[in-house]
């Protein structure tokens, strides 16, 4: 709960106003069984008519003021409330992007969705019913105690008697239900996270006829998540009975004894009313009691929810320049070219496993591309291709070994500098709910549209898009899904060369790209003057690329141009045999 | 400070709530929208009542318990004016104790009875959220393919969770409130009129001014929740899909620019719920303000009818906490009326994928097949996709597939190869000629009895949360360790796989738990060859896969696939070779058809591709 407080903060004038408000209204109801015993014992027994109307008219004139402190304590409760959420969901979103990728993996994306939406609006809810009903109810029954021992000391008593036995009873409710409730904010993270599996996967549980198997599955978590929320509420429900016997014992023992009194002349009928009164007021605020104990085990549940992100650490980085974290320096350095450099990329040693397991997936890589070169990484699958390039984008730091970006040591630059120079062509395809224009220009906010148009040039893509209905406002739905897989490859490769990135990276960008499409891409390409790192299956690619990586099992077995490996390596000339048939093959090596 | 004071009575006001008060002086005409949207209310509520209807018996004895309840709640009061009018003062013996024996068992039976009127509505509430729940899923899975690629996946995740999510706390307190409220109410009323009808008629001058307020409030309200709930639904998926694309967000360094259009949508969530939370905020103040009035009133007249001796202290007394009894469920009506609102925009938005019309039901006359052979033709069939520009993705395809025969599609991207095999699929439907797998039309065909004779490797590899086990069997549910590993070996995923920490029991999270891409594709081909089908699609199944494991596999599948169609698309002409038909296509149509020696001996556009690929090796080499 401390993240909730050290939040509430900022807004400590609005609560303590919709509070004081709240005080306000309070007071007037707290007055009213006195004022009415007023009525009666002073006004009714006396025949005093004026009296009457005297304490009425200040009973209805206190309503007025109620009422207004009311309606103002709303707007301050909503503000302290919804600024909290907001804050909150800021916080939280901010934290979640500031960690560096590996981890960011640590948690499910389901899991930091509900965290993001249900557990900050529980804890938001919490509060406004906080500033507006949950601190008036214990105020209310001290306020009613109190006044009930002024109006008779010994008959009060009898009231205030039960209070320490319901707190004792309704703390270790709470203790148990957040328990419990913690356990339905983890079941509903598996409600969604199936949910989430099954819209991401739909196409494949259609085309395998899996729809009763995953219905199980969804049946299953949810009917987990039902009876947790059962078996929490069924507890937080018990408080209600509890309360009613206890404080309806207090009203027969007030009777009891009040009788006794009245008949020895040691208390007034008045005074039993207004007790009665009292403990029917203390009654009437802990009816809602089942539910603020509810509403507070589960807020507290998710506040540790939100704690457990919030107050995540970021593993030590080696060498790290983090702290120079600057908004918007991405543009900064991204049109540099690249013939001031000697060295595009060079790997010295490098070694790399993936954090929480232990095989190596790179081993003591050493390379140097040239500035302005293109290379080419070819291997067989699962040979670390892909680590390889998402090292030089520090979305993972190496074990070992040096990496170098532009004759410097990427440790020297921060996150921002780093990735401002690099344009990245991922191998899983995420495009973004929007136009294509703003597809592209998410590589670069500030393109205009000719950079765009230029972009989307080189990636061969133009054409077509000039073909679609709207042209570069053409809407993508989710994942882009009315363009084929061969079109949304050059998109997300246009967005990497809105950048004009010094360093251009392309894991397997061209694999759904017919053959001429893809030369005339990568001819396009060369004309560019950046290092380029490609990875590729395709021996088309490799002849085009100055020199080629051949890594297996994570490690580099061969490296030069591609004349020269099919001259000397095996593995690349059964590649090569694989593509274009033995008899090429020979061919080829009759010639040489 | 005075900011801090001013600024929460500054917030803009939102576009539906101006909109809402518009439409109250427009009266003139009766705005149509108005008129639909109330009788959705009442058509939503009719469905949630469906829902909880399917519980009867449950139901009625809360309902019985709510009576009960509500019958001692109204005794217990009463109970205690007889007290102060009859015994307080005078000295009744033993009859006074009996009065106090009798209250207490009163009081007892109301705990219990409230408990149980409780315990029992959360069972049903959450039964209730339950098989809605399961409902939305199930839909979900009937939905027509091309429905998700318009909805943003987050925003349908919003709708079962946030909304049902509301549903839920609505149901488990508000039911019951409203029950008990009304019966609370009528039994009030009842006694009040039988014990003063003249200050029955005081207690309801506040009344009117009650159902005034009341109108004020919800028409902005019920607005305004239904705009929260929509922004929570568009923030989920801003949320869904930032998170998903997190790689391209650092490596492109766009933290910054996603926070900054988190905080557009998080802004707008903010002010709609404000400006909900502060008007609903007003009904409690409004009937507590109303109730202590007519508080105020009955004293004042109480009391004056009491000195002329009209009425006894006791009538007052009961009177005071009849009143208070009698708004309460006034106040907890309004209340309630306030999270219903709220509840029932959650369960519009869930209702509204409820009723998005299912993947065309199977024509009538549709079969279950046990057999399928895999003699599969296109005639003459034309599709388009329904974007409205008209255009034909898929024009005048015709071809024959023999059982047993590889048909490979080749051509640029965007020639329409994927949604030649998604018709087979049946995830379209063509809008012309005729598709018939062994000589009947497909459409004659259940669509799960087609699927489940054919296996797919689509574009997306996919794989669950779980063991590679798991995944692997997926394809065949009743598959043993053995058969699973077999069809591993057959994919060339054994090795690799065998290599993972924990082998086959190795587990697979989002990001794929340190397998590559590749890697995925070859799970994803040997969970359709463990399902052992009539025929095999394989869409680019193996554009991440090097291509010696390809050609692996291509020798695996071709002894697999004896006397099985196959369809396979690859860019990769090597990897086709040996199909028996080539189809060749191209913006929209099939260019050219025959095997890969007879295509090469036309020497039209598909020798040019081959013989392009050759060149790119021989161009750079001379």
């Amino acid at each position: 709960m401390t993240v909730l407080f050290s939040f509430l903060k900022k807004y400590r004038v609005a609560a303590f106003l919709a509070l004081g408000m709240m005080l306000v209204e309070l007071a007037l109801e707290l007055l009213q069984p006195f004022l009415i015993s007023k009525i009666i014992d002073d006004g009714v027994t006396q025949k005093d008519i004026s009296t009457v109307l005297l304490w009425g008219g200040i009973l209805t004139g206190g309503t007025i003021i109620a009422f207004f402190a009311g309606i103002f304590g709303s707007f301050y409760a909503a503000h302290a409330s919804q600024g909290l959420g907001y804050d909150l969901r800021e916080a939280v979103y901010n934290k979640v992007q500031s960690f560096s990728y590996a981890l960011f993996n640590r948690f499910s994306s389901s899991s930091l969705i509900t965290r993001l939406t249900n557990d900050i609006t529980q804890l938001q809810d919490m509060v406004f019913m906080g500033l507006r009903f949950m601190l008036r109810m214990p105020l209310l029954v001290v306020g009613s105690s109190v006044m009930a021992l002024l109006v008779n000391v010994k008959l009060g008593l009898l009231l205030v008697v039960g209070i320490p036995i319901l707190l004792f009873f309704v703390i270790i409710i709470m203790r148990k239900a957040s328990g419990l409730f913690q356990q339905v904010q983890r079941r509903l993270d598996t409600v969604n996270s199936v949910m989430q599996e099954n819209l991401t996967g739909m196409r494949l549980i259609r085309v395998f006829v899996r729809k009763n198997h995953e219905r199980q599955r969804f049946e299953e978590r949810s009917s987990n998540l039902m009876q947790g929320t059962v078996s929490a509420l069924r507890l937080t429900e018990t408080t209600m009975p509890f309360i009613l016997l206890i404080t309806n014992a207090s009203i027969i023992a007030v009777l009891w004894y009040g009788h006794l009194d009245i008949i020895v002349g040691q208390a007034s009928v008045g005074e039993v009313v207004a007790i009665i009164n009292y403990a029917m007021r203390t009654m009437g605020a802990l009816s809602a009691f089942s539910m603020i104990v509810a509403s507070f085990s589960r807020a507290k549940a998710s506040a540790e929810r939100i704690q457990e992100v919030m107050f995540t650490v970021e593993d030590e980085r080696p060498l790290d320049n983090q702290d120079q974290y600057v908004a918007g320096s991405s543009s900064v350095s991204a049109s540099q070219s690249s013939d001031v450099y000697e060295v595009g990329v060079a790997f010295r040693q490098v070694s790399f496993h993936y954090p929480g397991t232990e095989a190596q997936v790179l081993k003591n890589i050493d390379f140097t591309a040239r500035a302005g070169v293109t290379t080419a990484i070819m291997g067989s699958t699962g040979s670390g291709k892909s680590s390889l390039v998402q090292l030089i984008l520090r979305l993972y730091d190496s074990d070992q070994g040096e990496i170098d970006v532009l004759d410097r040591r990427i440790q020297e630059l921060d996150d921002h500098q780093l990735r401002g120079l690099i344009g990245y062509v991922p191998q899983e395809i995420v495009l973004f709910t929007g136009s294509i224009r703003e597809n592209i220009a998410w590589g670069y906010e500030h393109a205009t549209l000719e950079e765009i148009q230029e972009a989307a040039r080189i990636a061969q893509i133009h054409d077509t898009i000039m073909n679609l209905p709207h042209g570069y406002d053409t809407l993508l739905g989710q994942r882009g899904v009315n363009l084929s897989g061969g079109q949304k490859q050059r998109i997300s490769i246009a967005r990497a060369l809105v950048r004009r990135p010094a360093i251009l990276l392309l894991d397997d960008s061209t694999s759904a790209l017919d053959v001429r499409t893809e030369s005339l891409l990568l001819d396009a390409l060369r004309e560019l003057s950046c290092t380029t790192l490609l990875i590729t299956q395709k021996i088309s690619s490799t002849i085009r690329a100055d020199q080629v990586l051949l890594l297996s099992d994570g490690q580099l077995i061969a490296q030069g141009d591609h004349t020269h490996l099919l001259a000397t390596s095996e593995l690349y000339q059964q590649i090569y045999a694989s593509q274009f048939g033995k008899e090429e093959l020979e061919h080829v090596e009759s010639v040489n | 400070m005075w900011k801090a004071l001013t600024d929460p009575l500054r917030y803009p006001k939102p576009a539906v709530m101006t909109e809402a008060i518009a439409n109250k002086s427009a009266k003139v005409e009766p705005v149509p929208s108005k008129k639909r949207r109330a009788k959705d209310w009442k058509g939503t509520l009719a469905r949630i009542w469906g829902y909880l209807a399917e519980r009867k018996l449950k139901l009625m004895l809360v309902l019985f318990m709510v009576l009960l309840t509500s019958a001692l709640t109204l005794l217990g009061p009463y109970l205690i004016g007889i007290a102060i009018d009859d015994f307080l003062a005078r000295d009744a013996g033993q009859m006074w104790v009996w009065f106090l024996v009798g209250l207490a068992v009163v009081y007892i039976l109301n705990s219990v009875t409230s408990w149980l009127q409780n315990i029992w509505m959360i069972e049903i509430a959450q039964e209730t959220v339950y098989r809605m729940r399961v409902d939305l899923f199930s839909h979900l899975h009937q939905l027509p393919i091309p429905f998700f690629g318009k909805r943003q996946q987050g925003e349908l995740m919003s709708r079962v969770t946030n909304d049902i999510e509301n549903v839920s706390s609505t149901l488990n307190s508000s039911a019951i409130q409203i029950f008990s409220s009304v019966l609370t109410l009528i039994g009030t009323l009842v006694v009040m009129l039988w014990l003063s009808p003249l200050l029955t008629l005081i207690t309801f001058l506040v009344v009117p001014l009650m159902a005034l307020g009341m109108r004020w409030i919800t028409k902005r309200t019920g607005p305004l929740y239904r705009e929260r709930q929509k922004n929570l639904g568009d923030l989920n998926g801003y949320i869904e899909e930032t998170l998903s694309g997190e790689k391209i967000i650092k490596a492109f360094a766009q933290e910054q620019r996603v926070i900054g259009e988190f905080g557009e949508r998080n802004d707008r969530i903010r002010l709609s719920g404000f400006w909900a939370q502060t008007i609903s905020g007003f009904i409690p103040k409004l009937m507590n303000g109303l109730n202590n009035l007519s508080f105020g009133l009955i004293a004042g007249v109480g009391g004056i009818l009491a000195i002329k001796g009209m009425i006894t202290v006791g009538v007052i007394v009961i009177f005071v906490e009849y009143a208070r009894q009698f708004t309460r469920p006034l106040n907890d009506l309004a209340n309630q009326w306030n999270t219903l609102l709220s509840a029932i925009a959650g369960a519009e938005r869930v209702f509204e994928i409820l009723d998005e019309s299912v993947e065309a039901e199977d024509e009538q006359h549709a079969v279950h097949v046990d057999h399928i052979e895999g003699a599969v033709v296109f005639d003459d069939v034309s599709f388009a996709y329904d974007t409205g520009d008209g255009d034909n993705t898929l024009q005048h395809i015709s071809f024959t597939a023999e059982p047993g025969e590889m048909i490979a599609l080749v051509g640029p991207t965007g020639a329409g190869k994927t949604t030649l095999i998604q018709l087979i699929s049946r995830f379209y439907n063509a809008d012309q000629g005729k598709i018939t797998i062994d000589g009947r039309d497909i459409q004659s065909i259940k669509r799960e009895s087609l699927r489940s004779h054919t296996a797919f490797v689509l574009q997306d590899s996919f794989l669950f949360e779980g063991t590679v086990m798991d995944n692997i069997r997926y394809g065949r549910l009743d598959a043993t360790d053995a058969e699973v590993q077999d069809a591993a070996r057959l994919a060339n995923a054994h090795s690799f796989i065998e290599r993972l920490p924990e082998g086959y029991n190795h587990r697979l999270n989002r990001d794929g738990g340190g397998i590559s891409q590749g890697q995925r594709q070859l799970i994803n081909i040997a969970r359709a060859l463990l399902a052992d089908p009539s025929i095999l699609v394989l869409d680019e199944a193996t554009s991440s896969i090097d291509t010696v494991t390809e050609i692996k596999i291509q020798e695996g599948l071709q002894r697999l696939m004896e006397g099985r169609t196959s369809f396979v698309i690859a860019h990769r002409l090597n990897t086709i070779r040996a199909a028996d038909q080539i189809l060749v296509l191209r913006d929209g149509q099939i260019l050219e058809k025959g095997s890969h020696d007879q295509l090469l001996d036309t020497g039209g556009f598909y020798s040019d591709l081959f013989y392009s690929q050759l060149h790119s090796s021989d161009a750079r080499q001379a």
